[in-house]
């Protein structure tokens, strides 16, 4: 889990959210990368999106809503939210 | 006793014979409670015993009147609710029939008109059963 106090960069947050997502999806870590498809790549239909909400914030500790998806497409984008969330 | 057995039927869509909940107790943002007297006849009572489909269906209920409670409080339209998914279900025990259950709902994440729910069912104070429900409004 993130924690604040220990300041991780943004390359840490990034191998951590690969490792939680392929456990908690059952996707190929591999396929993670910057310019896949957060949708496609994890198979994600609107009920699935919670999840990610909730692994958000047990994983990172950050709160994310609705509207911080809206624009996200690649998992580059979402570490783009992640980083913006974290202040890092 | 904030809705009674009277006028539960106002906030759920559901009708006899499968209305498994009597009333609310309370309800806030964060938390809200039901409970239940199990007749003999209810549906969902098998071989005596009020079934786990019977104790989610319960919860899933309590989640809908007390939505639809809240909605009213605002003075907005009752919205329908259904269980889009149900997880990490836990039963415990079963009740008997001809006993009281009380249930606890807390709503833990919402995105858009999808909230995460945590649901339990009591009888005298010991766990029955635990889940998690998606419920999507509409």
């Amino acid at each position: 889990m993130y924690d604040k106090d220990v300041k991780m960069n943004l390359e840490e947050v990034i191998e951590e959210t690969r490792d939680f997502l392929s456990e908690e999806f059952e996707v190929d870590r591999d396929l993670i990368l910057p310019e896949n498809s957060l949708k496609d790549t994890l198979d994600l239909d609107s009920l699935d999106y919670v999840d990610l909400v909730v692994l958000i914030e047990e994983n990172l500790n950050i709160k994310v809503s609705g509207e911080d998806f809206k624009g996200i497409v690649t998992f580059g984008d979402f570490y783009g939210l992640v980083q913006k969330k974290l202040g890092i | 006793m904030i809705v009674s057995k009277e006028h539960i039927l106002d906030f759920i869509p559901h009708r006899a014979p499968f209305v498994m909940i009597d009333g609310l107790v309370a309800v806030t943002e964060e938390k809200f409670e039901s409970e239940l007297f199990i007749d003999a006849g209810n549906i969902l009572v098998h071989e005596g015993v009020f079934q786990e489909s019977g104790l989610m269906e319960n919860i899933a209920q309590t989640c809908a009147a007390s939505f639809g409670f809240l909605d009213r409080q605002h003075e907005g339209k009752p919205k329908i609710g259904f269980i889009g998914a149900i997880s990490r279900v836990t039963v415990h025990a079963l009740p008997p029939h001809s006993s009281k259950i009380n249930t606890i709902v807390k709503p833990t994440h919402q995105l858009g008109n999808i909230f995460m729910v945590t649901g339990q069912n009591f009888l005298n104070g010991k766990l029955l059963l635990e889940c998690e429900m998606k419920i999507v409004t509409t």
